[in-house]
């Protein structure tokens, strides 16, 4: 009975039809991307009560906690993409995985960014070595050495393979990363504000919250499928799909 | 610490009706263009193949296909009727590169004496007896960086003689050899041959084979 | 009929140490300089901290460490490099033995030119910051511990850069985010054993990795290799 999926995925990963595929749901993503993210900033910036703690300063979660989750999430995608790609060698795997890496870095510093100017606020320091940030950082580095090692190959697929087996490593490390900071930190007893504390949110909060979760995450469906559209087209510039695709262009 | 294992001798046939290496519909694509292919060839016992072209035809790719180092994009190879994969010839090849995989600051007999103990070796050969048998007597405990280019290829052409292996890749092997050196070449080619060994050999140039005619397959941009 | 003799398992590994350990040896000069890097940094500190001994000491523990990793980073890219560039990596990766384990050899003759040295001068280095005697122990076995670790780990993205061009940046970028366990296991030993508390459960963390790297890591070595030369 399920059959229909491996088929249906199968010639999903066909480049000229996910090439179609892509393009046609690219316009609808980025569409709903915006429109959710201007009514989550309006729910949290403008509709939500200020708390009685922090005042308005903590209204940055509402970018600092959809960012986080993304750059696990992207992280989390690039890994089962990498894991396809060196199992299968399906070439639109290596381009899904390496056209994550950026937007998932991307990600990843907005988190750090937010993270440290709200830590500027609380605590009246930039940079604090809080045990999420370090995971954060490091997190950072396993993005970057990624994208670095991918743009070191002069053959794209090859850097793709092996970029894709650094970031299966990296899979492995991110946990064993995540607990031996929370050891150090209770080792060495700093400052061990949460950045989100076990307190219950209130409705009004939390609508804002996941809807703009929600834009993240077609953003960057949108931002995959640009990116993995002009990959594809350079991959497979020698196709006749792509020189017709090519030839309309001329044409139009 | 030495351990005799039952290798496939040189002196019987490979098993009967499957050849020894068989190529089907064989092709590698580089950017999604053709460097070669689709190829099909079969190699017996006994038998030498030569594969021509000019530079850029793509003799390297498939050397490095044929070694296991590198996959083909399209089409399948065969080891004595089973498809190929990493371990199952090996032992049973040996390749010879544009890199001799020679360390300069070792000798040449430091660095025989390493190939065996990785591949193993004839009986019947020693270091001593394989350097003389190409031309290298009394250089034997000269590091290699103070050989000249023929030299090193000359070193890198014993290990040929002392690792038992029925297939010989020989990418290129008369580059950087004098006329005697590629003399040499042939007659170990010959004497290969004869013994029911086979080879795959890679050139630009003529090859003066009197065993027999051998197979050609010729790459062209 | 001509009679072969193949070689062993134990016979291959043996062949596989005798030459990189000669070959380490030949060009001792190389071996050198990593203990020449970690003494002259470790005499850097002083000169930007001021020789106040309390201060010193409380940092001496994770400068040494930190040192000797940068020191070992310094060393790493040469692990395959000489091999890639001459041909006897595919000389090996041809030959009738598991890849996995000559690997393996290969790593563990590295670490013996590079990494030991390294420990053989950390008590000196310590004593120039003024780690507690007492310490020194503690330190070494966690050296003993943290930098065959860091030395597998290595080994694996080596074997992913294999394909580039020299790139000794990219080989920092990519092990940062993997030692960090290390760095932090390793340090916190020796900051629990400089304050008098039981060390020897971070001890033990980097013990029970190194056994899981030791199976596993020279498999990933072999498996990036394979893709990292597959072109």
């Amino acid at each position: 009975m399920a059959n229909w999926i491996p088929l249906w995925l199968h010639k999903l990963s066909s480049p000229p039809v996910f090439y179609r595929f892509a393009g046609s749901l690219r316009p609808w993503a980025i569409t709903l991307a915006v429109l959710l993210g201007v009514i989550a900033l309006y729910g949290g910036l403008v509709l939500a009560p200020s708390d009685y703690q922090q005042g308005n300063d903590y209204r940055i979660i509402f970018i600092h906690v959809p960012c986080a989750w993304m750059s696990l999430f992207i992280y989390g995608v690039m890994g089962v993409a990498a894991f396809i790609a060196l199992v299968w060698r399906i070439k639109l795997a290596e381009v899904i995985a390496m056209a994550s890496a950026p937007i998932g870095a991307a990600f990843t510093f907005i988190t750090l960014v937010t993270g440290s100017l709200w830590g500027e606020r609380m605590w009246g320091t930039w940079w604090t070595w809080d045990a999420r940030l370090t995971s954060e950082l490091v997190l950072l580095f396993l993005y970057l050495g990624v994208i670095a090692l991918y743009h070191s190959f002069e053959d794209r697929r090859q850097g793709a393979r092996t970029a894709a087996f650094l970031a299966l490593i990296g899979i492995i490390n991110v946990p064993i990363v995540h607990f031996s900071v929370n050891w150090w930190n209770t080792l060495h007893q700093g400052s061990t504000i949460r950045l989100l504390g076990p307190s219950t949110i209130a409705t009004s909060m939390l609508w804002p919250l996941l809807t703009m979760m929600a834009a993240t995450k077609l953003y960057y469906i949108a931002s995959l499928f640009g990116r993995a559209r002009v990959d594809l087209l350079t991959l497979e510039s020698g196709k006749d799909w792509v020189r017709q695709i090519a030839q309309n262009e001329v044409r139009g | 610490m030495n351990t005799v294992a039952s290798a496939p001798s040189l002196d019987t046939p490979a098993q009967r009706g499957a050849p020894l290496l068989e190529a089907r519909a064989l092709a590698f694509y580089r950017q999604d263009e053709a460097v070669f292919g689709p190829l099909d060839f079969s190699l017996t016992a006994s038998e030498l193949m030569l594969i021509e072209g000019d530079n850029g035809s793509g003799k390297t790719t498939l050397m490095r296909i044929l070694t296991g180092l590198l996959r083909p994009e399209e089409g399948e190879l065969f080891w004595r009727g089973e498809r190929l994969t990493w371990d199952r010839c090996s032992g049973e090849v040996v390749f010879l590169g544009h890199q001799l995989g020679l360390k300069a600051e070792l000798s040449a007999r430091e660095n025989l004496a390493f190939t065996i103990g990785l591949h193993g070796h004839r009986n019947q050969s020693g270091i001593e007896q394989a350097l003389t048998q190409v031309g290298l007597s009394g250089l034997e405990d000269e590091p290699v960086r103070k050989l000249s280019a023929g030299q090193k290829k000359r070193v890198a052409l014993a290990r040929l003689l002392l690792v038992p292996a029925i297939l010989w890749l020989l990418d290129e092997p008369y580059a950087n050899l004098d006329r005697a050196g590629i003399e040499l070449v042939d007659v170990l080619l010959e004497a290969h041959i004869a013994h029911g060994g086979s080879a795959l050999v890679t050139s630009h140039g003529a090859v003066q084979f009197h065993g027999g005619e051998p197979q050609r397959i010729h790459l062209h941009d | 009929m001509i009679e072969t003799r193949r070689p062993g398992l134990a016979h291959a590994c043996a062949a596989v140490l005798r030459r990189d350990l000669t070959l380490a040896w030949r060009l001792r000069g190389d071996m050198v300089l990593p203990v020449l890097y970690a003494l002259i940094v470790t005499s850097l500190f002083p000169f930007a901290l001021g020789p106040e001994n309390a201060l010193l000491r409380r940092i001496a523990g994770g400068v040494v460490l930190v040192t000797i990793l940068l020191a070992m980073l310094l060393a790493m890219d040469a692990m395959f490099r000489s091999d890639i560039e001459d041909g006897s990596l595919e000389q090996l990766m041809l030959a009738p033995q598991p890849l996995a384990v000559m690997l393996g050899m290969k790593i563990l003759a590295h670490w013996l030119a590079t990494a030991l040295p390294l420990i053989v001068v950390a008590p000196l280095l310590a004593g120039m910051l003024h780690l507690p005697a007492t310490v020194i122990p503690v330190l070494l076995a966690a050296l003993l511990l943290a930098t065959p670790l860091l030395s597998l780990l290595g080994g694996i993205l080596v074997a992913l850069t294999a394909g580039t061009r020299r790139s000794g940046m990219l080989l920092a970028l990519m092990l940062l985010p993997l030692c960090v366990p290390v760095v932090i296991f390793a340090a916190g030993a020796l900051a629990a054993a400089q304050e008098g508390l039981p060390w020897i459960a971070p001890i033990a963390w980097l013990g029970a990795a190194l056994v899981l790297a030791v199976v596993l890591a020279p498999l990933a070595c072999a498996a990036a290799l394979r893709i990292a030369l597959d072109s």
